[in-house]
């Protein structure tokens, strides 16, 4: 076997295997990964006429969110809904975490399984049973009616705004508790020795200490919230009606009913602008930290 | 922290004690109704006696066992696909250059990080450019893409505490490239293999919204539950979330032990 494989054969032979490597492992995400998203960038700057998309560059798409129909202001109160589960997610997560981080070290991982296990419960299920709660002869209102606690059924829990928050909060809530208690899990015991030994109050070492150190995770998991409930499209269809049209829905609806790829995918770029600067402006405030 | 803070306690215990009502609320709900269908008697409501008429009528519900099935074939056929792709990816990032690896790995990873919408209609219309029609193919491809990355972070992750030295050890006493692989390397990455695979088969399962766009009319089934909830809704639905719960639930514990398990060693 050495003696047909001369330095020059098996330098060849290894070129070769280290070519492939590297085009199988660089060519396939290009290929699937890359190539995808760069095409439908692409053909967010192409023409829509008379249901035909023709492969004229055209600015119009981009135009149309800023000038046409409600695009603009359904972006912003998409903005502003995802921004508010986020919130309330990341102070309910943070609390959560932290519950789940004073217990002995043998509870903990069954706390942090049991926040984690409806993860697992089928995400279309949830959304409808969350809806069959809320409903206006729901298991809420029948609830609140039977025990006296109101004389008619809320209207307004299901397909509104309200219901949207409720869904989506209750839907993501796991992705804020786990980066946040896993960014708290991190920290060494001794420091918290180190506290109470300088007589710090449970409260002075949670603002300025724990707090202070969990903020990665707390900004991961800000982040994953945000990136989730503003491209949720499912979630506001079927709790939200007609009156939950977020900016996810539009986006779908272009591929479907209205077909209208070109305006989709532009749209969809400002979609994902708006999640790229999320991600950014979270690792900018972690950035600031650090100098200070 | 860890001192004694009864108000502060308390105050974390009933977030965290809401937090569980709100999150098991919906599962709760749909095991409940699965057992105890609610029944509407000249407008006001009430509970049928306990009885399991949705499981046995789920058995009957062609419609819903065939997108079961596709299901069942989509995440098998999709974290197999990943699980291979994975461990080529992991070993990649530790040899080559550090340059490219980074390069292989922020692909890999961009699916799972952008929001699904994006994954999902970026891979529509590529495949819509090279005409490949809507189907079974196009579903697992777009599962593939998902869940990759997550199998790729657990092997990866185990493959970096291995360090290099076993390897050289086995390469020294005489083992081929691939006996090493094969005895050496595999073993030690079985429980990180095992979970990842478990991992990206109840996320492809689940798969809902990357789905929705490359789907054709062989479909899995949470398409298939969405679109039956849009017209009605069948007492089965529950019974089958509640199957399906209680089976996911088991993996979800047995992944977690073996995790834990695998942080001992």
């Amino acid at each position: 076997m050495g003696v047909m494989n001369t330095p020059l054969r098996r330098d060849r032979q290894d070129l070769l295997r280290a070519g492939l490597g590297h085009a199988l492992n660089l060519g396939l995400p290009l290929l699937f990964v890359v190539i995808p998203i760069l095409s439908f960038v692409v053909v967010s700057f192409w023409t829509l006429q008379d249901g035909q998309i023709l492969l004229i560059p055209t600015l119009a798409n981009y135009r149309a969110f800023f000038t046409e129909g409600s695009y603009l202001s359904v972006y912003l109160q998409t903005v502003g809904l995802s921004l508010q589960v986020t919130l309330v997610n990341v102070a309910l997560s943070t609390a959560i975490a932290l519950f789940i981080f004073r217990r002995t070290p043998r509870m903990r991982f069954l706390i942090l399984m049991s926040f984690m296990l409806p993860l697992f419960m089928s995400y279309i299920i949830k959304v409808y049973s969350i809806r069959s709660i809320l409903g206006q002869r729901g298991l809420l209102n029948e609830a609140m009616l039977g025990l006296g606690l109101i004389d008619q059924p809320i209207e307004a829990l299901l397909f509104s705004r309200t219901a949207i928050f409720i869904a989506l909060a209750v839907l993501y809530l796991p992705y804020a508790i786990l980066p946040i208690y896993l960014a708290l899990d991190r920290i060494p015991a001794n420091y918290l020795a180190a506290c109470a030994d300088l007589g710090a109050t449970p409260l002075q070492a949670l603002r300025d200490v724990v707090l202070p150190l969990a903020r990665p995770g707390i900004a991961a998991g800000a982040v994953f919230t945000f990136i989730l409930t503003f491209g949720d499209f499912v979630t506001p269809q079927m709790v939200g009606g007609t009156q939950g049209f977020t900016f996810g829905r539009i986006v779908f609806s272009q591929f479907g009913l209205a077909l209208n790829w070109p305006l989709g995918s532009a749209l969809a770029v400002i979609l994902l602008a708006t999640t790229l600067l999320a991600v950014a402006l979270a690792g900018l405030s972690l950035r600031r930290e650090h100098v200070r | 922290m860890k001192q004694k803070a009864p108000c502060l306690d308390a105050l974390l215990g009933l977030v965290a004690g809401l937090g569980l009502i709100a999150l098991y609320a919906p599962l709760l709900a749909t095991g409940a109704l699965s057992f105890f269908q609610i029944v509407r008697v000249r407008g006001t409501l009430g509970f049928a006696p306990f009885s399991l008429d949705p499981y046995v009528a789920l058995l009957a519900n062609g419609e819903i066992l065939a997108a079961l099935s596709t299901s069942l074939v989509v995440a098998t056929v999709s974290s197999l696909l990943a699980l291979v792709l994975a461990l080529m990816f992991a070993f990649y990032f530790v040899s080559a250059r550090r340059g490219l690896g980074i390069a292989m790995q922020i692909m890999v990873f961009l699916p799972f990080l952008l929001p699904p919408i994006i994954t999902g209609l970026s891979l529509l219309i590529a495949f819509r450019e090279i005409d490949l029609g809507r189907g079974l193919v196009t579903i697992i491809i777009a599962h593939v893409v998902f869940i990759v990355p997550v199998v790729y972070r657990t092997v990866l992750v185990r493959l970096q505490l291995l360090g290099s030295s076993l390897t050289e050890a086995s390469l020294d006493l005489g083992a081929s490239r691939v006996q090493t692989l094969r005895y050496v390397i595999l073993p030690q990455l079985r429980p990180a293999l095992i979970s990842g695979v478990l991992l990206a088969f109840a996320i492809s399962f689940d798969e809902t919204l990357i789905t929705l766009f490359v789907a054709g009319s062989q479909t899995t089934l949470p398409i298939r539950l969405w679109a039956m909830m849009r017209v009605g809704f069948v007492p089965e639905i529950n019974a089958l979330a509640t199957l399906i719960f209680l089976c996911t639930a088991a993996i979800t514990f047995a992944i977690g032990l073996m995790q834990r398990a695998g942080e001992r060693v």
